[in-house]
């Protein structure tokens, strides 16, 4: 497989005759490598849960931070590179602050991910006016959770720029079994705390870890709570729902 | 303000590039969205006070608004903001239901005089700004932090013609009150009380004689509003309704936007101050 792709996977820049850029290929391989994250949209809200690899009784598990908000109705789960993330989610942050101050409503959540993706193609030497921020592209994938006038929403956005609207998503190491698992056990008429046992259940499976309070976390997102990370009381209880 | 113009607006700013220097450094350290270009004549701040200065030029054509009066103060129980409603332009009354309270988010409050536009747009910029902040270190940002950012936001565009004169103030990380007065010429002044605008005198007088620390709210409240009506009363910019806030450990609350004028005639009627005022026709 190494073969094919000799010479052209050295330049960001340039297509193989295939038609393939191997660097933004290579990317979404570095997101096989980063811990699970999972993400369920239902008609009431959306729930999204990572895996958190505590890898040191020494380590503060509270430090591992992959689910952030980005506005009171925005937060993503990332998977990969968690460097790469920071300036996606300060991007998005800003981009929601601007938003609000020029217009007088939120993002909306399709425009966030739009804004998200639009700086993962600034990689490379950048084009006429426009300033070139990475010399590689990022290493990392989100899960974009929110809610607007348009309801609950998840997206799905890579490092290659593309983005699709899921009901259920899964990203990272355990995500082709998880994905296999979301796809029999979603149905739209899922409640918010059968979402919360779904992605805990789906990620039990995928974890190496025994999943307890502590490895794992979970948010959501709904019409009126906005964006909110789960409490170690809350993540106890519905870890202990499951169990 | 025209004390700024006249500083600002004098004879060495006739020199263009030392202005196009200044606009350059001005706009290229704020985010895109906000920088604005000043108009392309030799001297904005002149042009400015000329067009302004209805002190030295009575048939200025614009107005700005300046007679307000506002106030806020600290005591045990948190913070008090009050404020007219009345906005002049000249002798004209151009509204009487003027928000002249700016709710910056749920723990922060900024008060308007001068410049009404001005006051609006930055607070609600500096709006942006605190919320980006919590987002980043995940507290709240202190009142000092948010007034430092108004203050040099509004000093980088120091003698070009920004008016307004606000008191900062709310509640921080740690539930700590913050109360600053920061103004266009780039003064920031924390303090436990201040009145500001063109019926502060009449403000202090009441506030000053009535003050103490240990004010309960329903004394402070009464205070702050007394204040106000005395300004109301004697100041012919100020005017209109009393609008009345108290700041506490978990954010503000808004207790009401009065018209005056019934509140005067109770004051009057019922405990007998403004004895200066007739009650009868002949």
């Amino acid at each position: 497989m190494f073969i094919a792709r000799s010479e052209y996977d050295r330049g960001i820049n340039t297509f193989s005759p295939e038609g393939r850029l191997f660097q933004v290929e290579y990317s979404l391989e570095a997101i096989k490598l980063g811990s699970t994250a999972i993400g369920v949209a239902t008609g009431y809200g959306v729930i999204i849960g990572v895996e958190k690899r505590v890898t040191s009784p020494l380590l503060e598990a509270s430090s591992v931070e992959k689910i952030v908000e980005i506005d009171r109705h925005l937060g993503c789960a990332m998977s990969g590179l968690q460097a790469d993330a920071r300036s996606m989610i300060e991007h998005a942050r800003v981009e929601a602050q601007n938003h609000t101050f020029h217009y007088g409503e939120p993002l909306r959540v399709e425009s966030a991910t739009q804004a998200i993706c639009d700086l993962a193609l600034r990689f490379g030497e950048g084009a006429d006016g426009e300033e070139s921020i990475m010399s590689r592209p990022f290493g990392v994938a989100l899960l974009i959770a929110g809610y607007d006038q348009d309801g609950p929403q998840l997206y799905h956005a890579e490092p290659s720029g593309t983005f699709y609207r899921y009901d259920a998503k899964a990203i990272g190491s355990g995500s082709e079994g998880a994905q296999a698992e979301l796809q029999n056990e979603y149905h739209s008429s899922l409640t918010l705390a059968e979402a919360e046992n779904l992605v805990l259940k789906t990620l039990k499976q995928v974890m190496e870890e025994k999943l307890d309070s502590k490895n794992v976390q979970l948010a959501s997102v709904t019409r009126e709570k906005g964006f909110r990370i789960y409490t170690d009381a809350e993540m106890t209880e519905v870890v202990s729902r499951l169990n | 303000m025209d004390a700024l113009v006249s500083k600002y607006g004098g004879s060495e700013l006739d020199d263009l590039s030392i202005l196009e220097e200044d606009e350059d450094e001005v706009t290229s350290s704020l985010p895109q969205s906000v920088s604005f270009i000043l108009p392309p004549i030799d001297s904005p701040a002149k042009f400015l006070r000329a067009m302004t200065d209805d002190h030295t030029n009575p048939s200025a054509p614009i107005k700005l608004k300046h007679g307000t009066t506002t106030l806020a103060f600290k005591y045990q129980g948190g913070v008090i903001v009050c404020t007219d409603s009345r906005a002049t332009q000249g002798s004209w009354i151009a509204s009487q239901t003027v928000k002249k309270v700016i709710e910056i988010n749920p723990y922060l409050l900024g008060t308007m005089a001068g410049g009404a536009a001005d006051c609006q747009y930055w607070l609600t910029y500096l709006g942006m700004e605190c919320r980006l902040h919590q987002l980043r270190h995940k507290r709240l940002i202190s009142v000092a932090a948010a007034s430092k950012i108004l203050a040099n936001l509004v000093y980088s565009y120091k003698g070009m013609g920004l008016s307004m004169g606000t008191m900062l103030t709310g509640v921080g990380h740690g539930g700590v009150f913050g109360l600053y007065y920061v103004d266009s010429d780039g003064n920031r002044v924390e303090g436990n009380l201040f009145c500001v605008g063109s019926g502060q005198t009449f403000a202090y007088g009441v506030l000053d004689r009535g003050y103490k620390w240990d004010l309960t709210d329903e004394e402070a409240l009464e205070l702050g509003r007394r204040s106000i009506l005395a300004a109301t009363h004697r100041d012919a910019y100020s005017g209109g309704y009393l609008n009345l806030y108290h700041i506490q450990k978990d954010g503000w609350v808004h207790h009401g936007f009065d018209d005056t004028n019934p509140v005067f005639w109770k004051q009057k009627l019922e405990k007998g101050e403004f004895q200066n005022v007739s009650t009868t026709l002949d």
